[in-house]
């Protein structure tokens, strides 16, 4: 009987030369993805970290159980219901954003099980599809049912299949990144920049978030989704080295599209959670430290470990830590009831940390703050004055990332239009407009919330777009978590009444 | 026919869509970007419209000035 060590290389390569079909057509380009190479150029992809399907399901069952008796433990309503609210509001924006955004993680890699060029990639990108219906299915069982507690966790099921602003840019991103990707443009997207880049070490920063405010349920979830991906991330790095080795420039390419398109979506899902979602005494660092420690140190060890260079916009990036997050913060909380959470206003004691933690643009922000705060003051708190601390002009949005033009500081918003092919197109920086011209055919025919409203696809009234377009309601569209009522404001509800 | 222009107010922290008439001033223009994010930004008298990098008279008309549908005009302090 073969021990593991002699079986395991047999089970995972299984490549034949094929007789009666030339390779190109097994694997044409524009599925498997570029450069196309013949399978001699591939024949060396090697995981790092090989397991036998026999391994892979028995360490899944052990991490799933895991998982089941924390939520038996700790995962009922009444323990949600002893959460601080901030963090109740970070979990329904994860509990929207992860579930399908996982599901199209499996097509992703189904489409490299298919399409991978060597049968040991195709085996890996089998478990990484197992993988994905896993981080599907687990935030789907802990957050589905705290519909009961809450109608705005509906949106875990719910996010992608409407047309709310952020679902548009949400699937716009995953649609490029996963659904309709190529098998070698995914697997250095997904694996080697998102999650060995971001996701990774995001979900080391959730866990450990979640711990300081008591959500062991979600802390453990994380945990055990980032244990799967550590696994799979694996499979994008001897992609990306073989690209590399073939066509450097294109390798650069998509690391650095990749890199900002990650960018985007991370900053708002982690910054958010971070700086405003988490209850201030529970709050371990800022966003700005969390990415310096884990995202950037560690995103530039992988640029130097495959010959690549900083991205062309890297100081941009870095300036961006200090601003971009808070402008969508404070934009956001302005057109909360798009949205299915609740916002929180950074009090006096908040803005004081933040003026700590970001100096360099933090009196623009506050004066901000201060405005809408002034207007809470003046018609009073109260769930009946929600809309009259609430912007009422339609906000605008970037043709590539689709996210609102919240770009730059609040001096120098640096949206920037472009004619291109007799259209007019705007992007909330120099590299979403970058992006876009590199690849005009792919993005070109995509309608940001703007031109759907111009063209009467999607209503121009603000109450309209809410329920018609953005299928929200009264109940479950976003709110003031306290509706206004702060005390530091000086006008509490019962003195307003 | 309304023109729609996307409007940056200087402090704000996100461009506006703002529907514009052909017949009225730039500075009835600014006005109305900072009504509309007024509740950001407070509002100020001294302002002026700056339109593909120029300054420009707060007298001439939207069609003067030549805005067009989807064009960016910003509203700067002083």
């Amino acid at each position: 009987m073969l021990n593991r060590e002699e079986w395991l290389p047999l089970a995972r390569k299984l490549d034949w030369d094929f007789s009666y079909v030339r390779e190109d057509e097994v694997f044409p380009e524009v599925i498997s993805g570029r450069p196309w190479l013949p399978h001699s150029e591939w024949k060396d992809w090697e995981e790092s970290f090989k397991t036998s399907y026999r391994e892979y399901v028995d360490n899944q069952y052990e991490k799933d159980m895991a998982v089941q008796a924390v939520h038996d433990a700790v995962g009922r309503i009444e323990n949600v219901q002893k959460l601080a609210l901030p963090w109740l509001n970070s979990l329904k924006v994860h509990a929207a954003a992860l579930p399908l955004a996982e599901f199209t993680g499996v097509i992703g890699n189904l489409r490299g099980a298919r399409f991978g060029r060597d049968s040991a990639w195709r085996t890996m990108a089998t478990f990484g599809a197992l993988d994905e219906y896993r981080h599907t299915q687990i935030p789907l069982l802990l957050f589905h049912p705290l519909l009961r507690l809450d109608s705005q966790f509906d949106w875990a099921h719910k996010f992608y299949h409407t047309n709310n602003w952020f679902a548009v840019a949400a699937r716009h991103f995953f649609d490029e990144l996963t659904v309709g990707q190529n098998a070698i443009e995914f697997h250095i997207a997904t694996n080697v920049v998102l999650e060995t880049g971001f996701t990774n070490l995001q979900f080391v920063g959730l866990a450990s978030l979640a711990r300081e405010s008591s959500d062991h349920m979600f802390e453990r979830m994380v945990t055990s989704i980032q244990t799967d991906e550590a696994r799979h991330a694996q499979i994008g790095h001897p992609v990306l080295a073989t690209v590399m080795k073939h066509d450097p420039k294109y390798a650069q390419y998509l690391v650095d599209k990749w890199f900002w398109r990650n960018w985007r979506l991370f900053s708002i899902l982690t910054g958010l959670s971070i700086d405003y979602l988490t209850a201030l005494d529970q709050r371990p660092y800022s966003f700005k430290e969390f990415m310096e420690e884990w995202i950037i140190d560690q995103f530039l060890r992988t640029l130097d470990e495959f010959g690549l260079q900083k991205p062309w916009y890297w100081n941009l990036l870095l300036d961006e830590l200090d601003i971009y997050h808070h402008m969508i913060y404070a934009s956001a909380y302005s057109y909360r009831a798009t949205l299915w959470f609740n916002f929180v206003i950074p009090g006096p004691a908040e803005r004081k940390w933040l003026r700590q933690k970001y100096p360099k643009y933090w009196d623009d922000m506050d004066a901000v703050w201060e405005q809408i705060s002034e207007r809470w003051r003046t018609v009073g708190p109260g769930s009946a004055n929600e809309l009259a601390v609430h912007g009422t002009a339609m906000p605008t949005f970037c043709d590539l990332c689709q996210l609102p033009l919240s770009a730059g500081t609040p001096r120098k918003n640096t949206a920037k239009v472009l004619v291109h092919g007799g259209r007019k197109y705007i992007f909330c920086s120099e590299p979403c407009q970058w992006i876009f011209l590199h690849e005009p055919e792919r993005y070109a025919n995509h309608k940001d919330l703007v031109k759907r409203v111009l063209s009467g696809e999607a209503p121009a009234q603000l109450p309209n777009l809410l329920t018609d377009y953005f299928n929200l309601t009264p109940d479950t569209w976003g709110k003031d978590a306290h509706n206004g009522d702060y005390e530091w404001l000086g006008v509490r509800k019962n003195s307003a009444a | 026919m309304p023109i729609p222009l996307y409007g940056f107010l200087q402090g704000d922290t996100i461009g506006l869509l703002i529907l514009a008439e052909e017949a009225e001033t730039l500075q009835a223009l600014a006005r109305k970007l900072q009504a509309a994010a007024r509740l950001r930004v407070e509002g100020v008298e001294d302002v002026r419209v700056v339109y593909n990098d120029k300054t420009m008279d707060p007298t001439l008309t939207v069609a003067q000035a030549g805005l067009q549908a989807l064009d960016r005009f910003d509203v700067l302090s002083g």
